[in-house]
Formats: C-alpha cells, structure tokens, sequence
C-alpha cells in the first residue's frame, strides 16, 4: 500500500496504476472492438496522467472542463473505490487552494462521474471530503474507507 | 523620494539594498559581504520584502553605498514611492508549482515602476500560482499567475496596518501586458484620487473600485488558452 499522503511528494504512476489494474483490467472492453478510450473517463483520466507525468506538472490549467460526459459503461464501485482511494492518498490537501485542475483532483472527478454521474465538491481535505462522500454515497465511502484502511497495491 | 537608509536605536544606520526580487548572484554575495567586512558591518538582516538591510556607522554610510552600487545592486527607494517589489521564484526552470513566469514578470515591473512617487508608499507582489507566496492579496498591486502568461490582478490590499485588508479581484486571465497598462492605469487614479498620504486600499473605501478600474478592453481575458492546455488537448486528440 502506498502511503496515505506525504506532503512533500505525489507518486501519479501509482494513480495511474490503479486506474490500470483496477479498472481497465475488469473491462469488459479492454481489447475489445468496443472500447473508446475517447469516451472513456478512466482513459481520459490515464491519458492526462500519461501527459503530465514527463512534464512533472499537477495543474493544467482548464483541464477538468475536458472531462468526457459520454461515458456511459455500468462501473464496479469496488473497482472504483480502489482508485478513488488511491488519488486521497495522493491528495496533497490543500484545503483553500485546492484546484480542480490538479492531476489528482481531475481523476477523482473522472472516478465520481463515472460512478455516481455527478461530482462532488472536493473541500481539499480527505477527512472533509469522506465525510462529503458518506452524505451523499453512504455505500462508497464505506468502500473507499476499507480501501485506505486496508488497501493493496494495485499488482497485489 | 527618500532612500532606505535609517538610524537605528544604538546610533547606527541600515541600508536597504534591493537586488532583481531578492535574486543576487554569487559574486553580489560576495562583494556584499567583502563591503560587510571591509566596513565593519555588525550585522545583516534579510527583509520581508525581499531586500537586505546592512548595519553601518554612520559615517561608513556612503562607502558602502558606493560599494553596493558598485555591485549593480541599489539602496532601495523609500517614502511615498513605488517599493521594491516582491516575486515568487515562480518560471518555468524553478518552482514545479509555478503557473507562469512570475519572478520575471516581478523583476520587469520592479525595473519600470520602482522608485515613482505615489501618495503613500505603493507595494506589488507578484505570484506564479494561487498560493501566493508572496501574499499577492496583501499588496496594493497583487498579481497571481493564471496559467499560460496570463494573470489575475487584485488592488488595494495591504498587510502592515493595524486594520489590514484584502485587495480585491479587477482583472482574471489578462496578457502579461494588460498587467503594466493596468498598473499604469490604477497609479494614474491613485495619484489623481487618493487624498495625502492615503493608502490606495482606503481610497478604494472611501472612493469606491469603480473608480480606479481600468477602461473594460484592458480587464478582457487573454483569448488564447493555456498553451499547456492546449497541447494537452493535441495530446488527447481533443478539439482545440
């Protein structure tokens, strides 16, 4: 398991990572004819992940108006809760200067939207947002809860 | 205008000296600090506005402002005057946070405007992303980078007050330029406006912001996007 978060570092390989052997690997597109990585929100979160990594930058600004709303796949939330876990371990917390076109924060839209269709204010704190999640998703947060509680590396 | 030279309690007088936003070389460093022995300077302190302020004897004064001088560094202007301003090391070789060329853009609006005559002392900060280091919003002329080389501006901010206050948003997502013609602009209606010896913040109160804020095609955002964005949006096989 990757620490919960460091403030003074981001490992994005291990968001993109989960986003990979999380999800894309239970896909029933993957490989398949079917799949539209252009409409896809964990490919759209994967390629944005993939752009930044070299650049070494987590904010693009007027990123997360990019966000695809053609995804219309039925998601597992227990596929999803272990990425939407892994991107509050990377979150840096940044309370008032939260950005939503932060890498990280992008992801976790991406992982809500896909899951719930909607996106919930990030208030750029983990415990807030859990708290957030848990009025809004009850089951979710518990999910994502266990996941930061007993989470597995993605390979695990 | 006055300069940054001023007694101290124990008899002796500080120099202000002002580097490009707090960025000296290595050799400034040193011919700093062969002045600080040569001229038995007791002690040298960092400013929070980025400036360094050198203990001298009076008498010594002026040698060892010939000897900052000599370094291509200057005592900074004081007193009712456009001060030293104050960058992030936000650009694209240092701070990974930075959203734009911050310290650049601080270094050139220290060079046109510092040292101009308001009617009271006039601070600009200039940050390279909403953190603000620098604390843009406590500054009278606060600039935060906005992503590309565009920038948000907030005026009439000051922090050394015993009721301090925020500066408020005028601009979001101009060019770099609008930054200087907006400056340009909102000093001209200080001038023209704030009473003697008024903080352009209190004038902002007393006056209104509508009367210091720019002609509206000044305050117009930037039309090109981020060039970031932008590649990501090639990267992505988005349209542009």
């Amino acid at each position: 398991m990757t620490p919960t978060r460091k403030a003074v570092d981001v490992n994005l390989g291990a968001l993109a990572e989960a986003l990979e052997k999380k999800i894309c690997a239970a896909c029933d597109y993957l490989d398949a004819a079917e799949c539209r990585p252009e409409r896809c929100m964990v490919a759209f979160a994967r390629k944005v992940l993939a752009f930044v990594l070299p650049k070494g930058v987590l904010d693009v600004p007027g990123a997360s108006q990019l966000i695809p709303a053609t995804d219309f796949k039925v998601y597992v939330p227990e596929d999803v809760a272990a990425a939407l876990a892994e991107t509050l371990r990377q979150c840096r917390e940044c309370r008032d200067n939260h950005s939503p076109d932060c890498v990280i924060a992008l992801t976790r839209a991406c992982l809500e939207n896909a899951l719930t269709g909607r996106r919930i204010d990030y208030p750029g704190s983990v415990f807030l947002y859990l708290a957030r999640l848990r009025e809004q998703d009850p089951r979710l947060a518990e999910l994502v809860a266990r996941e930061l509680r007993h989470g597995t590396r993605p390979e695990d | 205008m006055g300069e940054g030279y001023f007694k101290q309690r124990n008899g002796l007088y500080v120099l202000d000296v002002m580097g490009a936003c707090g960025l000296m070389t290595g050799e400034q460093f040193r011919g700093l600090a062969a002045a600080v022995a040569e001229l038995g300077v007791p002690a040298v302190k960092l400013t929070t506005r980025q400036t360094v302020v050198l203990l001298v004897p009076e008498e010594k004064a002026a040698a060892l402002k010939a000897a900052v001088e000599s370094l291509g560094l200057r005592v900074a202007p004081y007193h009712n005057v456009v001060r030293p301003v104050m960058a992030c090391p936000g650009s694209a070789d240092l701070c990974p946070r930075a959203l734009g060329n911050a310290l650049a853009l601080g270094q050139a609006l220290q060079e046109r405007y510092t040292g101009q005559e308001v009617p009271k002392d006039f601070k600009i900060s200039v940050a390279g992303c909403p953190r603000g280091c620098t604390e843009p919003y406590c500054a009278d002329f606060g600039v935060v980078a906005a992503g590309g080389e565009t920038y948000n501006v907030a005026i009439g901010g000051f922090g050394g007050s015993s009721r301090p206050r925020h500066g408020e948003l005028i601009a979001r997502r101009v060019p770099r330029d609008a930054v200087f013609a907006i400056l340009d602009h909102v000093l001209e209606r200080y001038r023209a406006l704030a009473q003697p010896r008024e903080k352009l913040g209190r004038a902002v109160e007393r006056l209104g912001l509508e009367a210091f804020l720019p002609p509206a095609q000044l305050l117009r955002p930037a039309e090109e996007p981020d060039p970031v964005l932008l590649e990501l949006k090639a990267f992505l096989g988005a349209p542009e």
